[in-house]
């Protein structure tokens, strides 16, 4: 039987992922010393593959990796279909709308200009409002747009909320928290049920905390 | 005032490629296509189901999202000159569903119908989908019951069998998770959120949304649903948690249907998944479909769909299942399937003055189950040169008489006199 595939989001979640593999008996040592190599085995029962967090889901959905981990905000930017069976209580932020602070960003009927680096997650959110809003894709500091005053207020990932405050921006709403998702390939789910079932119960088991949506 | 269009797209053609989900087939790549087209129809017609074809666009009318759960955005639309709107055929069994209800109206039921065609889906740029998709399968309306539902999974198992060994073929039922939902106390917005859930076994957002609710034997049930997939152990775990006679009688049947078919040799290929839960769409019973190795999407989808005949107003139960054949040809090529285009075995040369006996010749050649190709070389050393070029092993040179040899060793091998 080859080995379960795993892909994994490079850098925080990685480093997450493997340190709840190394918890519950996988040698992770190839990981940890990979180079510049972006397929590594893991005991011989597992492969571990590192991608970008949008690849993740792709790699997933194709079914070329059976399982993934990927942040839930990628999810709800990218996501398509596959199972989300488990939520890892790592990579722990949230989604939150934020303005420059003071403004009121409610108030008034004229229509906001919204600037993220996850147009589908504003778009959903301002669609469950029933409201209109002109939303403009940014790849980098999204804090800089409204500062700029290209757009009323952003739409992004908020951790501790340092970066928000120290350029004069804060919380108008918070859409969602979000942590790290273990997703599966419908198919793998079907054909390689024990296998994966044993992996899930045992990142459950040993991931720490309750963590839930 | 000039204005910079950045994408440029106003200015540039697209005539050389085509558009995205979309592409050729070339040679070997549609033998092999052609290949499991006979292979899925020969099954098909032998056990009694016959060919239909509906046209490649239809009203859109036709697939209701409401009823047929395709989503209008991922519809081709057009218009025809009296501005009603047109789609690109994205399903099959809805506009069969239509011809059944409309010029089969009076025919002997039940109807046997199969078909081999194409769908058109809009799907997403850049994700590697296909929008154009050949699908194989059957319709056979006007039956229900238990009879009725193996028919149609023997046809789909042995139609995949005729293509490939290695599939699971996984059997749900789309009753059961309304059975149980019909006991929560829960409202619309919430049953779909849970439906949601279910489809996508997301385990630990299904368990935070339940324990608001009171703990109920529906709920706990509902708990388990999205885990109760895998082998025959799934009917003993999921019996007790049958809180109405409806579900406890769905399951039954359900495992009615998994011991006939184990019956029938294919215990081993056999799977259920309980959490079977797909959105809106027109199944009403038992529901099935099979997976590969190395193969992301299910190969095959099917189900009972009882109620959709009365859409078209002719109320009427019926079960199908369409087999994605681009799937199984990625699969039959991934697993070293790959048939070799034919060369002809002579190639027809007539000499100047001899053009048409040259071409009454290559037809006596294909009327006798040759192959041959006729030279367009003026000359007939050319011919010979393109003969060797082409792997073609053997030259006829019609003159005066007939010359046939054997390139390899200038033996001659025929020929006739004129």
């Amino acid at each position: 039987m080859k080995p379960l595939r795993i892909a994994l989001t490079k850098g925080r979640l990685e480093k997450d992922t493997v340190a709840l593999l190394d918890r519950i008996g996988y040698d992770c040592e190839a990981v940890r010393n990979k180079g510049r190599r972006l397929i590594l085995p893991v005991g011989d029962r597992l492969e571990v593959v590192l991608a970008k967090a949008a690849d993740v889901i792709t790699y997933v959905e194709h079914g070329v990796c059976d399982m993934g981990v990927v942040g839930k905000d990628t999810i709800m930017e990218h996501g398509t279909s596959f199972y989300e069976v488990l939520d890892l209580g790592f990579g722990r932020c949230r989604f939150a709308l934020a303005a420059p602070k003071g403004s009121d960003f409610w108030s008034g009927y004229s229509s906001r200009t919204i600037a993220t680096k996850y147009p589908a997650v504003a778009r959903a959110f301002f669609e469950s409002r029933g409201m209109d809003v002109d939303i403009i894709k940014i790849e980098g500091s999204v804090e800089l747009a409204p500062l700029l005053g290209l757009s009323d207020a952003i739409v992004d990932i908020v951790e501790t909320g340092t970066t928000l405050r120290e350029n004069g921006l804060e919380i108008v709403e918070e859409v969602c928290p979000i942590s790290a998702r273990l997703i599966v390939n419908v198919a793998s789910m079907k054909l390689r049920k024990n296998e994966i079932e044993s992996l899930i119960a045992q990142m459950e088991r040993e991931k720490g905390g309750t963590a839930r949506d | 005032m000039f204005i910079w269009a950045a994408n440029g797209e106003s200015m540039r053609t697209y005539n050389k490629v085509t558009p995205e989900g979309t592409k050729d087939l070339l040679f070997e790549e549609c033998l092999i296509h052609r290949a499991v087209e006979r292979k899925l129809t020969a099954v098909f017609a032998a056990r009694g189901f016959h060919e239909v074809v509906t046209p490649g666009m239809e009203f859109m009318d036709v697939f209701d999202p409401e009823v047929s759960g395709i989503a209008p955005e991922i519809m081709y639309k057009m218009s025809d000159r009296r501005g009603r709107l047109i789609v690109m055929r994205p399903d099959s069994t809805m506009p069969i569903a239509r011809l059944a209800a409309t010029r089969l109206q009076k025919e002997e039921k039940p109807l046997r119908l199969y078909y081999t065609q194409r769908i058109y889906r809009n799907h997403p740029n850049l994700t590697g989908r296909s929008d154009e998709v050949l699908q194989a399968g059957v319709e056979l309306l006007g039956a229900g019951g238990k009879r009725a539902d193996l028919e149609a999974i023997c046809t789909a198992v042995e139609s995949l069998l005729s293509c490939t060994p290695d599939f699971r073929l996984e059997l749900g039922h789309a009753g059961f998770f309304r059975a149980i939902a019909d006991g929560l106390p829960i409202t619309a917005d919430q049953r779909e959120e849970i439906r949601s859930l279910i489809e996508s076994k997301n385990y630990a957002a299904l368990e935070s949304l339940l324990d608001g609710l009171e703990r109920t034997p529906a709920v706990e049930a509902m708990r388990r649903l999205p885990r109760l997939f895998g082998g025959e152990e799934v009917f003993a775990q999921a019996a007790p948690l049958c809180g109405s006679e409806e579900a406890a009688a769905m399951l039954e049947y359900l495992h009615s249907l998994y011991k006939s078919l184990s019956a029938l040799g294919l215990g081993n290929r056999l799977m259920v998944d309980l959490g079977l839960v797909q959105r809106n769409d027109y199944y009403t019973g038992v529901v099935f479909s099979a997976y590969a190795q190395d193969c992301g999407d299910a190969i095959l989808l099917g189900g009972r769909y009882d109620n959709l005949l009365g859409r078209f107003d002719l109320p009427m139960p019926a079960i199908g299942f369409s087999v994605n054949v681009d799937a199984v040809v990625k699969l039959l090529a991934e697993q070293g399937y790959a048939p070799e285009c034919s060369r002809p075995e002579v190639l027809v040369y007539g000499c100047p003055g001899h053009e048409v006996k040259a071409l009454l010749y290559a037809s006596g050649v294909t009327s006798q189950g040759g192959s041959c190709e006729t030279s367009v070389f003026e000359t007939e050393e050319e011919s010979i040169e393109y003969a060797r070029r082409r792997g073609i092993p053997n030259v006829a040179i019609v003159g005066q008489s007939v010359k046939e040899y054997s390139l390899a060793d200038n033996t001659e091998i025929g020929g006739d006199q004129a």
